[in-house]
This record gives C-alpha cells, sequence and structure tokens, in this order.
C-alpha cells in the first residue's frame, strides 16, 4: 500500500499572533526574524494517521510525504522522514512562490499523478496559518478521487477504508474504496515524536525535488485563481457589560438570560 | 523500565538529540518573561543561556542601549561617580561561576515534608503562560486554587558570569567610615504582584503591602559586598549577558539566592542603615507568620542536594546496577561530602564527588547502587559543606523560602 501525505510549512502557530505584523500595502504578513517553521499541526496528524496504518499493516506500506513550498520547505519533509516517511518530495519552482489553493492543489495532484501507485492521500483538515481548507478536497477533485473530511480515525479492510468524521454534534462512520484522498481533524490524538535513531535514518533518506516542468504542469495549472484585495488586523470592539443582582443567584440567572439573549448559549 | 526512547530534532540541518527547552511564559507581545530550567536534561554544570531560568518581580524594562547606558555610585562614598561599561571594563575583571536559584526553588517540598501535600516534580513544571497571563490582568489566585497548585520547581541554574568585583568599585568611590549597606537599584518598574507571595505563602488570605510602582532594589550588606566574588556582570556563559538576564549590568552576589542578583542595575548608594526596600523587608524575608515581629532578610543559602535519577517517574527501575546521580551545592562554600541512603535513610554511605569542587558552583555526585530488592525502595540524598553545614539547615518559614530539606525518590524495582 502507498500513502502519500501532503504536508506544508508554516509559522508555528503557537507563537502568539501579537508577534505577527502585517504590510497592508504588500498585503503580506510579516514573522519576526527567526520565526520558527513547522509542519502544520494538522499535517502532522496526517502524518500520524498514515503511520498507524503502517502499524496496523506493517512494513510494506510506503508513505510518501509531499510538500510545496520555498527552500525552507525541506525541513519540513524531513522532519516527516525522522517521523517515518519512507520518501519525500519537495516542488520547488520560481513560478509556484504566489501559488494560491488553486495552483497548489494542482502542483500536489500532478506530483500524486507522477508518483503512479498511490492507494491514499492523506492531507490535514486545513492549513493552521490560512484555515482556508480547500487544498486536500481540491487535489481530490482534480484526480477525480472520493474524498472524505474531517477523519478523525482510518481503518484499511479489505482493500478499502473505514473512517470515522467528526460532525459537529457527533462521529459518522464512512466507507470509501481506495484510492481516496482523506483530510484529518486534530481528533485524532496525540502524535508521536520523532526519534533520534529515526532522525539520524532520515539523514540517509533523499528528498526528491520537483519543478513545475517536472510536473509537466501547463501556464493554466500555475495562475492563481484567488486575489487577494485587502489583509488586516481587525480592530478591537470589546465591550463589557457587568450583571447586576442582589444575590449570586440573581446575578447567574441573569448571566444565564444575557448569553441566551445574545445567542451566546 | 523500559530505556527512554532519545527523542530527535534538526540542529544546524543534521539530525540530533533534541534539545531541552526553557518552560517558559511570555507575555501578551510574545517576549519570555519567565522561564523554568529543565534540569533533569542538563549535562555538566553550566546551564545554557537560553535555559537559564528567569524569575523577575516588576515589569521587565526596556532595553537600554550598552553606549547609552550608565550607572551612578553616590551616597556615603569619598568620589561620587558615573561609570559607563567601558570605565567598568578597564577595571580588573574577574569570572565567577555560581549557583543561581531562586529563593523561592522547590517550595511546595516544604509542604510534602511537614504537611503530607503532593510531592511537586522537577519534571513537570507550572504553566507559565497561564500565570503571565495572570499577571498581566493582576489576577490573583484564591486559596482552592493555590491549593492544587504544585509550587515552584527547577528556577535554578549554573553559570559563568564576568565582569568586575563590585568591591573594585566600591574602593575607587572610597566608601566612608561608617557605612554598612549597598543599596544596588535597577532601572526596571512595576508596582509588586500580590499573586507572586500568595503563592510563595501558598494562601491568599493575608493583606500584602501594596508600595505602589517602584523600582526594584535590594541593600547588601558592606561585607557581602566586599566579597571579591561578588560581581558587577556584563557577560553570561561567555558571550554579552542577554536582556532578559538583567544586561547591561547585573550584580551577581553568589551564594545568596536571586533576589539579590539585581539586573538592570542603574545606581549605586553607598548608606549608614539599611534602606526599606520592599523585596528586603516585606518579602524575601524568614518568619514563622505572616504576623511575626521579627523577619529577618533572606541571606546565604543553605545545603542543597537533589537526586536527578532515579526519580519517582522513572519507575520501574529494572534489577541490576544503577548509577544515582545528582547535584549538591551550597550558599557558604565547597560541597565536601554527599552521601547515599538506599534503605530510606538507616544506612549512609558517601557517594563520589566530581571534580571540579568550585566554592559557589555546583557538584555533580554519583553513587553505584544495585538494585536487587523488588518493590518500592526510597533513596535519599544529602549534602555537607566546608562549613560543616548539613541538610537541611533552613526551618519552615511562612515564605517557603530556601528550602534545604532531603527530598527522597521514591521508586519501584521490578
Amino acid at each position: 500500500m502507498h500513502i502519500v501525505v501532503c504536508i506544508k510549512q508554516i509559522p508555528n502557530p503557537d507563537a502568539l499572533a501579537a508577534v505577527l505584523r502585517v504590510d497592508e500595502a504588500a498585503c503580506a504578513v510579516v514573522l519576526p526574524p527567526g520565526h520558527p517553521l513547522v509542519i502544520s499541526p494538522f499535517d502532522e496528524q496526517a502524518i500520524e494517521a498514515a503511520l498507524r496504518i503502517r502499524d496496523q499493516l506493517g512494513p510494506d506500506v510506503k508513505i510518501t510525504a509531499v510538500t510545496l513550498g520555498p527552500e525552507s520547505a525541506r525541513t519540513a519533509l524531513k522532519q516527516a522522514l525522522s517521523l517515518g516517511a519512507d520518501d519525500a518530495v519537495h516542488l520547488l519552482d520560481a513560478a509556484f512562490g504566489s501559488a494560491d489553493s488553486y495552483v497548489t492543489a494542482h502542483a500536489l495532484a500532478a506530483a500524486i499523478r507522477k508518483l503512479g501507485d498511490v492507494d491514499l492521500v492523506l492531507a490535514g483538515r486545513q492549513a493552521a496559518d490560512w484555515d482556508a481548507g480547500i487544498v486536500g478536497l481540491g487535489v481530490a477533485e482534480i484526480l477525480d478521487l472520493p474524498s472524505v473530511s474531517f477523519a478523525c480515525g482510518i481503518e484499511v479492510r479489505a482493500g478499502a477504508i473505514l473512517i470515522e468524521r467528526v460532525l459537529q454534534d457527533g462521529f459518522e462512520t464512512v466507507h470509501s474504496p481506495l484510492p481516496a484522498l482523506v483530510t484529518i481533524s486534530n481528533e485524532l490524538g496525540e502524535v508521536r515524536k520523532p526519534s533520534l535513531r529515526e532522525t539520524m535514518r532520515a539523514a540517509r533518506k533523499p528528498v526528491a525535488v520537483w519543478s513545475g516542468v517536472d510536473l509537466a504542469l501547463d501556464a493554466r495549472c500555475l495562475t492563481a485563481r484567488r486575489t487577494l484585495l485587502q489583509l488586516f488586523i481587525p480592530p478591537k470592539n470589546t465591550q463589557c457589560e457587568m450583571i447586576a443582582g442582589s444575590s449570586g443567584n440573581e446575578q447567574g440567572a441573569r448571566l444565564a438570560q444575557r448569553l441566551v439573549e445574545a445567542r451566546l448559549a | 523500565m523500559s530505556k527512554r526512547e532519545i527523542e530527535g530534532d534538526w540542529v544546524m540541518g543534521w539530525p540530533d538529540r533534541k534539545r531541552a527547552e526553557l518552560a517558559a511564559g511570555n507575555d501578551a507581545e510574545g517576549r519570555v518573561i519567565s522561564g523554568r530550567t529543565p534540569i533533569l536534561d542538563q549535562e555538566g554544570l553550566i546551564t545554557p543561556t537560553n535555559n537559564y531560568y528567569i524569575v523577575t518581580q516588576l515589569d521587565i524594562p526596556d532595553p537600554v542601549h550598552p553606549d547609552d547606558w550608565s550607572m551612578s555610585v553616590s551616597g556615603e562614598v569619598e568620589r561620587p561617580m558615573t561609570l559607563n561599561l567601558d570605565n567598568l571594563r578597564r577595571l580588573p575583571g574577574r569570572s565567577v561561576r555560581a549557583v543561581t536559584e531562586c529563593a523561592g526553588n522547590d517550595e511546595g517540598f516544604f509542604d510534602f515534608e511537614q504537611r503530607g501535600a503532593p510531592k511537586p516534580s522537577r519534571r513537570y513544571v507550572p504553566d507559565l503562560t497561564r500565570r503571565a497571563s495572570m499577571k498581566a490582568n493582576r489576577a490573583t489566585p484564591t486559596n482552592d486554587e493555590l491549593a492544587g497548585e504544585m509550587g515552584n520547581t527547577c528556577a535554578l541554574s549554573g553559570g559563568e558570569f564576568t565582569g568586575v568585583p563590585l568591591a573594585e568599585v566600591l574602593k575607587r568611590a572610597g566608601v566612608k567610615p561608617g557605612a554598612q549597606w549597598v543599596w544596588l537599584k535597577g532601572f526596571d518598574r512595576g508596582r509588586p504582584d500580590p499573586a507572586v507571595q500568595y503563592r510563595s505563602m501558598g494562601r491568599a488570605d493575608v493583606k500584602v503591602k501594596d508600595p505602589g510602582v517602584i523600582n526594584y532594589d535590594k541593600a547588601l550588606p558592606l561585607a557581602k559586598a566586599m566579597d571579591p566574588d561578588t560581581l558587577l556582570a556584563w557577560a553570561h556563559n561567555g558571550e554579552w549577558m542577554l536582556h532578559v538576564h538583567g544586561a547591561p549590568l547585573r550584580c551577581i552576589v553568589p551564594g545568596w539566592s536571586g533576589n539579590w542578583w539585581v539586573k538592570w542595575l542603574s545606581h549605586i548608594e553607598v548608606t549608614r542603615a539599611m534602606p526599606a526596600c520592599y523585596h528586603q523587608t516585606e518579602y524575601f524575608v524568614y518568619g514563622a507568620t505572616p504576623d511575626d515581629p521579627v523577619k529577618p532578610m533572606l541571606t546565604a543559602m543553605g545545603v542543597r542536594c537533589i537526586i536527578t535519577y532515579p526519580l519517582d517517574e522513572d519507575s520501574p527501575l529494572a534489577r541490576g546496577p544503577h548509577a544515582i546521580r545528582g547535584l549538591a551545592w551550597s550558599g557558604m562554600g565547597r560541597i565536601a561530602t554527599v552521601e547515599v541512603s538506599v534503605d530510606g535513610g538507616e544506612n549512609w554511605a558517601r557517594a563520589h564527588i566530581e571534580e571540579p569542587r568550585e566554592r559557589w558552583l555546583w557538584v555533580r555526585w554519583s553513587y553505584l547502587w544495585t538494585a536487587d530488592q523488588p518493590g518500592r525502595q526510597r533513596i535519599l540524598a544529602r549534602a555537607t559543606d566546608e562549613q560543616g553545614r548539613v541538610q537541611p539547615q533552613t526551618p519552615w518559614n511562612y515564605q517557603r523560602k530556601h528550602f534545604d530539606g532531603i527530598v527522597p525518590s521514591d521508586v519501584t524495582v521490578e
């Protein structure tokens, strides 16, 4: 079985938003120098889902990590290799410099097509920087694969997969034939940490670098469809309302009523 | 116990061990304002600067450019002066290696030993970001919340400091006869957070004095100020001191707890009488109760010895040989002996103390133990310093400062 995991390198989302600056003229986020870059946590969970399938099925499961990004994104692939991925593919090309979800999905889809023997594609439910959640399902659309979003568990059974999906008020179990694409949600649970031994092994694994030409992407696929009109930090408009009452019980009752009125409870 | 997997990371592009990290608390701007040292992961004697613990009482000030910084020396001196970094660096310098330890480090062990409270952990430290957020909002914990908090651990580090002895500056200024105190003032300002004292006491139902907005200050007794190892330091661990650790100039007071190591120095005043520094007369004091009429200021620390392996969390241990390891240090000189008991304190044997044994830095010690009895075992370690002081030296005090008791490791052998 061959699993491809699509990952994205993003600024560490655990860092406080206050350290980020927005260049409104350039419509760009400005990171402070040395700001750490990490694999998007949802994508880490996609890697974890692939590793759990290998735990279930054995070492014949091959895992390939694919990312599109600048030179620095190689580190994310190295991290994926140290977690246990077998191969890594870096989609690197100046033409990807301003890639939007459309271009990224086309490039990833072309890479998966080029890999050839893929049974399952996994991706995080969204990247934790822009939270758009478009690329994964876009890849499925381009490759004409069945897709299931917001998975918190995957089990391979007789050449197909059973996926537990997160709903707003519960879970559902979905059956899908393979090949398929599944986006993974944080409810999957804790991810494993790379061991030193695997990290050292990862250093000997090559990272393939593919350009737009290698992927045979035409100009149509390399032309961004999204236009960012404005980027700004929304002004905070916090209002404080004190709830009066002669006793704690009365204050509590009024607070509950007020929350219901404001449709917050 | 199954051997713990070594975690990996990419360091300078190479596969390597994952480096231990400071457990940090950040302010709303993402800046580190507090930190605890991963002491159990330290190998050797010097704590890497990035892992050096950080405790501040007031607001961390804006940095001052080294070329714009100066410090005045005034009061009971023959020659008042203003010194900049260049002036200080022309004086005969000195490097000192010393343990920096927060006065409240391990405070929760007082309650563990004397009141049966849960044993604090050196592996899992409190959520400092939550505390930083509470500090920003001046939120204070309740008694119930304090009862659920573990207490301060891992607020200790070992480092090398380079600067000039404070005595060199005082000699040049000429201390007048009758002067007794050297008042060190930082340019950090703020209103002391009462939650700090509540956490120190483990209770929030005591009235704490509010001095308003103040600068951080301490007044050193002249004798300690004239000790050649008491430094005015601009460098730490072989590099310029970081702002968060007190740059451009921090006072280094080996053997005395971290609150004496005044950061961001801007003024030194020599006085005859002890000034009423808030952090000397109201906080960082001994005393049996908050109402105790006698509350001496903290000075030299006691004798300390901690076990870094094995800890309770390392259970179950495999039967066979284990190197019991730890660190020992004292506020009043070199460590003379470390003894270990593997039978709950009935018998004690000398541990091996590794060189070097420096006056103010900790020593690494080890004791080879063959764990041949399955079941629960209590391991103890105690140190004696060159003054003949043996643990514990510091009795329980209401602010729970300078804990130096003997903390057992309770482990299970398979």
